[in-house]
């Protein structure tokens, strides 16, 4: 079973919200992205891709609709709910202390 | 959301396949514009997209509707496969069922007299009171004591007391004997009960002289007056008087139990009337009252008993009493109604625990038996993508499935086994009439089925769960042999049942042993064909002794004439009834009692024929005699137990006793005769000493209530009319009361013991019959699986009885473990027997001894089936084969 073992528990959530947060995506397009934006350092699988997106579509943080993709077949595109946005607001801010605090011992030992 | 994913369910596959479609397109048209070939970029993208079923599986959990949906289905699946193999399926529910539902009757009757509240508000506060020494360690209170702890006691809300006063209803049809007790003020708001209708007995109604009233019971109201709307202030005839109802208690009003003269917990009291403080309060003698109180909010019984005991001492110093080493005994209760038989219960309990033990580990094993059947296609599934989760969730269904419908079968069990307990009960045990099958019960039976289902359940699932795939494919159709842990599993859970069984046999034969122990004992009477019952000459109509004799006297003479009757005898009493009369500070003559104690016995008063007709047998001297009445030299019957505790110096036999503190010549007894010891009950440690005075002396003693013994010389059957008749002829208003064989006194006294016995060996058989059927499954498995091995020997020349002593062998050492470790767990918990057992040692080797043997005897009887079969082994085939 693959597990986005590269990846801090739980910071795929953060990323899919992070990257869905300015315009709908559909999941091909969400691993793209991540993995352009990330210079190809993040891989996304499908096999964590996938569940993920069902769990959040779940949790209600994110909603799927099928749409027309650029290429002029139906996709389905995921876009933030209101309670998505506040959990992606949440989830920055616990990064955001959790990556200061772990620069802050690095550079301290 | 949820719901939708549940009602559409093929939208939702649908558009998962689809997005998933999406993907892979994507990838492809991706690894083409890279330069690949259509082919080849069709592979690659599906290689790199992984297992599509299993991210489709994975989102499907995601959505949570999966548990439901797989729920569905894994039930489906169950029932085909039970229904492939059904007598497995019945063997497991059979099984469960009956231990299952053992343990819901038990429990029921736990309910029902130990987790039930007391039907008494707050039944928590309310204690007893008893008056406690080391030679009497529960004792009545004298209702003077008792009315000065009343008014300086400071740790009631209310202070009743009470005894038992019969009273014998007349005025319509055959007079009636109600069971009644004389209660003192506020006995009612002790125990937290409202009148149905009229009032309770206030201070007023204490008051000697006071006039005659009486609250009856609803159940007497209702037979003897038809619920006449208009009872109270109804004068009625009770003991020959006129009495006015002043009220009438509600249906269901329960008797908190008593000693003196002993009325069983229960809706047993028909009717209660004052009790009035006549006489001289400074003669603190006679204790005939029981206490009983409400404690205050946030009081609890150790400090009541710490202020009655300062009480004690303050009250018996103003009546210059003191050390005499008495104190108070506050018990709660709850402990006083049902302490007696927790433990009994308890154990039963624990019994029947331990027979569902066996049938857990019973079912284990033909789970475990079965998943090594099914371990290819275990392995098929999980190559096909099955995760090990899944597998699990899919076997522990199965198990929980076949627990729940075990569960349902106990359940009826056990409705139609409550009944049979109930009526199992010994008569008078406390709170039968509250034992019933309800919701707890129901509760409870659900409750340990699921407990069950997962107990024998997630073994097995967890071990074939963990099966190596490549290894069970590869096997092939040979079957596994790679089962060795499996092997070992199933081994440990037949040595467990084996030591369970074995436990619980222990158990039964230590009960049984004191059983036999108990009947074995010499009661120190002769309870066959002996006829008993009670009467009660009410003193208005019987005013003089001479009357009263006179009644005696003709009604002995008139049965010993009557055809079929030998003896016929009155006394105060019978044996093993609770008789508890007590007098003390007695002189005998040349004798002194031991330093700081004084000359204390049981008093009785018996009739000449009294000792003939019970079969108790004289050990010297003579019985009474006609002869010996007021007019006569004034004599005394002991039993063996004074003779030999009090007189150090000389002969018991004519020595003399005296009652008054300085007698003169007319107030000494000699004593004519000594008879045989009777207990209190037949397991007391010992008799206490007792003494009898000629009926003829004193004919009215204890307000006139007497019991009369008929001994006959062949069937007692026809002679409960002649009772009847003899005393009507005398006196027709006279109530005949409580006539039962002298047997049934005596098979009473023994009930309890029967009852925990019956129940232990019940579940103790079946405990053995589980663990043969495990052993015979295990064994009978494993023969199966070494069917080649087998031939091979035989080929090579092993004979017959070779194999069969193989098998056998294999049986028995699996039992004796079993029985070693049986053996082992009964001597640790014999301990909680030994208030069960009677004059059996918790580590009676022969018990232990039997048990083992038997045992065995049963782990070969269930091996010899499997054994012959191994023995049928054909050489040729297994030679063949290879």
């Amino acid at each position: 079973m693959s597990k986005p073992s590269d990846l801090i528990q739980g910071t795929l959530d953060l990323l899919i919200l992070k990257t869905i947060s300015l315009e709908p995506k559909h999941g091909w397009a969400i691993a793209k992205r991540i993995e352009q934006v990330s210079n190809e350092a993040l891989q996304i699988t499908q096999g964590a891709l996938y569940p993920a997106l069902h769990r959040l579509e779940q949790q209600g943080w994110i909603r799927g609709e099928w749409r027309a993709s650029e290429t002029g077949r139906e996709a389905k595109f995921y876009a933030l709910t209101r309670a998505g946005r506040s959990q992606l607001e949440k989830e920055l801010a616990q990064w955001e202390r959790l990556s200061n605090a772990v620069a802050l011992v690095i550079k301290m030992v | 959301m949820r719901l939708r994913s549940l009602t559409d369910r093929g939208r939702v596959e649908g558009e998962l396949d689809k997005e998933l479609r999406f993907h892979l397109d994507q990838q492809i048209e991706e690894n083409i514009a890279s330069g690949l070939e259509l082919e080849e970029a069709r592979y690659a993208a599906m290689r790199r997209l992984g297992g599509a079923e299993q991210i489709k599986e994975e989102c499907r959990d995601m959505r949570q509707t999966a548990y439901l949906e797989d729920l569905g289905k894994d039930l489906r699946y169950t029932g085909r496969a039970l229904r492939k193999s059904p007598g497995f399926a019945v063997a497991i529910v059979l099984t469960l069922g009956l231990s299952i539902g053992a343990n819901s009757a038990i429990f029921s009757v736990i309910e029902g007299v130990l987790l039930k509240p007391l039907p008494y508000p707050q039944a928590d506060r309310i204690v007893r009171l008893f008056f406690s020494s080391n030679s009497y360690p529960r004792f009545p209170l004298n209702p003077f004591d008792f009315r000065d702890f009343r008014s300086r006691s400071h740790s009631f809300d209310s202070l009743a007391a009470f005894t038992r006063s019969d009273v014998q209803l007349s005025g319509s049809g055959e007079p009636v004997r109600l069971a009644a007790f004389r209660v003192t003020a506020g006995y009612f708001r002790v125990l937290g009960l409202g009148l149905q209708q009229g009032r309770e007995f206030g201070p007023e109604d204490e008051l000697p002289g006071s006039s005659r009233v009486v609250i009856l019971s609803d159940r007497i109201w209702r037979t003897q007056f038809g619920a006449a709307p208009d009872i109270v202030g109804r004068k009625i005839t009770l003991d020959s008087q006129p009495f006015t109802v002043v009220g009438v208690m509600p249906p269901g009003t329960e008797h908190p139990g008593n000693d003196y003269h002993a009325l069983p917990y229960g809706d047993s009291v028909d009717a209660w009337w004052p009790f009035t403080f006549d006489g001289d309060p400074n003669q603190r003698g006679s204790h005939y009252m029981e206490g009983i109180g409400r404690l205050k909010p946030g009081k609890t019984p150790a400090e009541a008993q710490a202020e009655m005991n300062a009480l004690v001492t303050e009250v018996s110093r103003e009546h210059g009493r003191e050390g005499g080493g008495w104190h108070m005994l506050v018990v709660p209760l709850y402990r006083e109604i049902v302490g007696a038989d927790e433990r009994m219960l308890l154990v039963l309990l624990g019994a029947v625990g331990l027979v569902l033990l066996i049938a857990c580990a019973n079912a284990a094993n033909l789970l475990l038996a079965r998943a090594t059947a099914r371990q290819r296609e275990i392995a098929v599934r999980m190559a096909l993508g099955a995760a090990r989760s899944r597998l699990l969730r899919q076997m522990l269904t199965e198990s929980l499935l076949l627990a729940l419908v075990g569960g349902g079968f106990g359940a009826l069990l056990a409705l139609g086994g409550v009944r049979a307990l109930v009526a199992l009960l010994p008569a008078g045990f406390p709170r039968s009439d509250s034992i019933h099958v309800n919701a707890s019960v129901f509760g409870f039976t659900l409750l340990v089925a699921l407990a069950t289902g997962l107990l024998f359940g997630l073994v097995p699932a967890m071990q074939s769960s963990r099966v190596d795939v490549q290894q069970a494919l590869r096997e092939g159709a040979r079957g596994a042999t790679g089962s060795k842990h499996h092997q070992r599993l199933r081994n440990a859970l037949v040595v467990a049942e084996v030591g369970l069984a074995s436990v619980l046999l222990v158990g039964a034969g230590l009960m049984l042993r004191s059983f036999v122990n108990l009947l074995r004992l010499d009661p120190g009477f002769r309870p066959d064909h002996v006829l008993t019952a009670n009467l009660s000459l009410p003193d208005t109509e019987y005013k003089t002794p001479v009357s009263a004799l006179h009644f005696e006297d003709q009604l002995t003479a008139n049965l010993a004439a009557a055809p079929g009757v030998k003896y016929a005898g009155i006394g105060t009493d019978l044996p093993w009834t609770g008789y508890d009369e007590n007098d003390g500070g007695f002189l005998i003559q040349g004798e002194q009692p031991p330093p700081r104690q004084e000359f204390h016995a049981r008093y009785h008063f018996a009739s000449p024929d009294y000792f003939r007709a019970l079969g108790i047998p004289l050990v010297r001297g003579r019985f009474f005699t006609d002869a010996d009445n007021h007019d006569a030299p004034a004599v005394l019957i002991i039993n063996a137990t004074m003779a030999r505790l009090y007189w150090s110096h000389g002969d018991a036999l004519g020595g003399r006793v005296s009652f008054e503190d300085n007698p003169k010549e007319k107030d000494w007894f000699t004593v004519v005769g000594i008879v045989g010891d009777v207990k209190d009950r037949p397991a007391s440690s010992g008799a206490e000493p007792a003494f009898w005075w000629p009926m003829a002396v004193v004919p009215l003693v204890n307000g006139g209530v007497m019991s009369v013994a008929v001994r006959s010389d062949s069937d007692t059957a026809g002679l409960a009319n002649v009772l009847r008749r003899e005393v009507h002829r005398l006196d027709p208003a006279l109530a005949v009361a409580d006539v039962r064989q002298m047997d049934q006194i005596a098979d009473a006294n023994i009930a309890t013991a029967r009852f925990s016995l019956f129940l232990v060996a019940l579940f103790a058989a079946l405990a053995i019959v589980l663990a043969a059927i495990g052993t015979y499954g295990v064994i009978s498995y494993s023969v199966g699986q070494r069917t080649h091995e087998f031939g091979m020997r035989m080929a090579l020349g092993a004979g017959r009885r070779d194999v069969l002593r193989l098998v056998l062998s294999q049986g028995i050492q699996l039992a004796l473990s079993g029985v070693i470790l049986g053996a082992a767990g009964a001597l640790a918990l014999a301990r909680l027997l030994r208030s069960l057992i009677f004059e059996v040692s918790p580590a009676d080797p022969l018990t232990f001894a039997a048990v083992g043997m038997l045992v065995l005897i049963v782990a070969v009887v269930a091996c010899y089936l499997p054994a012959r079969r191994a023995t049928e082994a054909d050489p040729m085939i297994a030679l063949r084969s290879e």
